[in-house]
């Protein structure tokens, strides 16, 4: 069971990769969260923990449907043209995902010596989320698409902490899920402000400071 | 107890600055209730010092002589920031650049930044940690785009990105800390007074590794070179006193938190491991800000690269480590936060008069504005490190360990880009001072509120510069306090 929604984790992060489009890409990133939703869900009813259901729930609020509603709202009250802006094409980005990829597998059993099959799957996966959202934060021209990739990198961060350590003490989760909705929060406010002054979301072209 | 006024009180002042109606009143409010904090901060930290154990209140705050320290270095530049704000936030009102309006949430903002960043050296909790950095990180983004133009949005947005990425990556390490802890102490928390003390049993490898992440992740944030690049735009666009709080001691908090993993990895892997990475990234950093500050054009960013250049000697003096490494470094953390915000204000006052950032146009300072051309002059001197201002001190200490301990080709490298930068200041700063006034450029008289702020922090360059060799003894017998666990 566990091993179907990691693969699920998996398909949902190509799914951003390969996005041209911004709704696409909110759209995966939606995937992503609901299966990093129900892992914890199923942990949650095999062990009968409390905050795990909590935490569980804030994932579903927070980044299944809110997150992703403000992001959509952002994009629709910003007028900017959908396109996502890449600097590498999608063959050539799936390419850089199977490497990612194949990179994360090594690094995971190599250096962390994970105690299972199950476990080394789990890191792998969480590697590989967290390098897929540099890629999507380098090599995607709109400063949206920044925002998703970091957001993604998060989740991969969450999968990992709920792999090494059980996840991280209640109260931490708590706060660096308050954490993250604020920063989605002051971000799309930065981008509505970008994009009022420059007419653009594309960062690329946000070359006024130099030297 | 003094640790709930010093948290309580910026709280309290953003709630007052919100119900206030003069910005002017908010601002002498302001600092009032900073100097309360330093006082708490001073009283703080001699308690910390004289005590035998570190404090803890309720498992969640916990104070020893490290962030009793870093608590008083933020202290002292946020009473100095508030100072200077009052006169700084007038003007600015008083031109139009800002609404009363906004004035008003420019003090609820100061506020909730000074909270974050005093929260960071007292919380026990590396989670809570992190979430501190990150808040400091969000509030400080909206006052480096305060002026709403486009430069300083690019900048904010720049910052905010770029900081929020390297500090994900802390979160990794963070992570992997917690799960070596797990391993060795079959115990599940956060807490680092707990994996301190067990920081022998943990696997080395992958303390190695998360190492490694902490220090890409916070080194972003403390602005070592080559994750460097958020620094200079965020410092040269935010508004004066904020920028002076960036680069004093927003940046030494993620030093503190760099500190605070770097203590458990030395206990673990040994010190080797942990000096030669900060060695390396410090002169990474000192050869980038070189070849900067020696072309640079725009005042604020000059100084903004001169924070990368001494971030890097503090990295190099944690890394040589002993007593004279690690107490010169820590010295340098106040002398530099002293400093710089002398001279991030008095840059303030020359772009608020000439209205540019650009060296080439400013010209002439002593004669126009006569009090601040001398801070600036005797700011620049200590800056650049001459005696017997403060920074000498601290840079002799490093320089002195790195001697002793044989770090031969780093002493010359530090020595070679110390002296090249202390060029390229003289030079700088002679021509801002002392070149030909542009036509219609009125000398003004500066007021006595506004000098305030910059007398405060001068007595302190000079003070620590002059007092510190005599009391040798008791220096040693501090640094050994502050990392005795």
């Amino acid at each position: 069971m566990q091993a179907l929604i990691l693969f699920a984790v998996l398909c949902s992060t190509y799914l951003m990769v390969i996005a041209k489009r911004i709704p696409a890409l909110i759209r995966s990133f939606r995937y992503q969260s609901f299966c990093l939703f129900f892992t914890t869900l199923i942990i949650a009813l095999r062990e009968y923990r409390l905050d795990l259901y909590i935490i569980a729930g804030l994932l579903f609020i927070l980044k299944v449907s809110l997150i992703p509603h403000l992001l959509y709202r952002v994009m629709n009250r910003i007028k900017a043209s959908e396109d996502l802006g890449l600097f590498i094409n999608t063959q050539l980005s799936l390419l850089w995902a199977l490497a990612f990829t194949y990179l994360a597998w090594i690094f995971a059993v190599h250096f962390i010596a994970p105690s299972n099959e199950i476990q080394a799957g789990m890191l792998a996966v969480a590697f590989f989320i967290v390098l897929a959202g540099i890629f999507l934060m380098i090599f995607r021209m709109t400063a949206l698409a920044q925002i998703i990739g970091l957001l993604a990198m998060e989740n991969g961060i969450f999968l990992l902490a709920s792999t090494v350590s059980g996840g991280m003490p209640f109260f931490v989760e708590i706060a660096i899920f308050f954490d993250v909705f604020v920063s989605v929060l002051i971000m799309g406010f930065f981008v509505y402000r970008i994009n009022k002054l420059f007419t653009h979301i594309d960062v690329n072209k946000l070359s006024r400071l130099k030297g | 107890m003094q640790i709930f006024l010093i948290l309580t009180t910026p709280i309290l002042l953003s709630v007052a600055s919100l119900l206030i109606r003069k910005q002017r009143v908010c601002g002498i409010v302001n600092s009032l209730g900073y100097s309360a904090v330093l006082f708490a901060s001073i009283i703080l930290f001699k308690e910390t010092i004289l005590s035998e154990s570190a404090f803890f209140y309720f498992g969640f705050i916990y104070l020893d002589t490290l962030s009793a320290f870093f608590i008083f270095v933020i202290s002292v530049i946020a009473f100095a920031a508030a100072l200077y704000s009052i006169d700084y936030i007038k003007k600015d009102v008083e031109m139009g650049v800002i609404s009363e309006k906004k004035a008003k949430i420019y003090y609820v903002l100061f506020n909730l930044f000074c909270f974050s960043m005093l929260f960071v050296p007292a919380v026990n909790n590396l989670g809570m940690l992190w979430v501190a950095i990150e808040m400091t990180t969000l509030i400080s983004a909206f006052l480096v785009g305060f002026y709403n133009n486009k430069e300083s949005v690019e900048a904010a947005w720049k910052y905010i990105i770029i900081c929020s990425v390297g500090i994900i990556f802390a979160l990794l390490g963070t992570i992997l800390f917690s799960y070596a802890f797990s391993l060795s102490a079959s115990m599940k928390n956060l807490n680092w007074s707990d994996m301190v003390a067990s920081a022998g049993k943990m696997d080395k490898n992958i303390l190695k590794i998360a190492f490694i992440f902490i220090l890409v992740g916070y080194g972003t944030k403390a602005g070592l070179a080559p994750m460097h690049t958020w620094l200079p735009d965020a410092h040269s666009q935010a508004v004066a006193p904020v920028s002076a709080l960036l680069s004093g001691v927003l940046l030494k908090t993620a030093i503190y938190a760099i500190l605070r993993f770097g203590i458990i990895t030395i206990k673990s892997v040994g010190f080797a491991y942990f000096g030669n990475l900060m060695i390396l990234l410090g002169i990474i950093s000192l050869a980038i800000s070189c070849g900067f500050i020696l072309v640079q054009k725009d005042l604020k960013r000059l100084l903004a690269y001169h924070s990368i250049e001494h971030v890097g000697i503090i990295s190099i003096g944690l890394g040589i480590g002993g007593i004279l490494g690690i107490g010169g470094a820590m010295l340098h953390v106040f002398n530099h936060a002293v400093t710089k915000a002398l001279m991030f204000f008095g840059a303030g006052n020359v772009v608020n008069k000439y209205r540019t950032h650009n060296m080439h146009i400013i010209r002439g300072v002593i004669s126009t504005m006569p009090f601040t051309g001398f801070m600036l002059l005797m700011g620049a001197f200590a800056l650049a490190g001459m005696p017997p201002f403060s920074i000498f001190i601290s840079e002799i200490f490093i320089i002195c360990a790195a001697f002793l301990k044989g770090y031969y080709l780093v002493t010359f490298l530090l020595l070679g880009f110390i002296a090249v930068i202390f060029g390229a200041v003289v030079n700088h700063f002679s021509k801002i001072l002392f070149g030909n006034i542009p036509k219609g450029m009125p000398v003004i008289k500066e007021p006595l509120s506004g000098k305030l702020a910059f007398l405060f922090l001068f007595i302190q360059i000079c003070a620590v510069g002059i007092i510190l060799p005599l009391i040798k003894k008791d220096l040693v017998w501090i640094v050994q306090k502050l990392f005795q666990v």
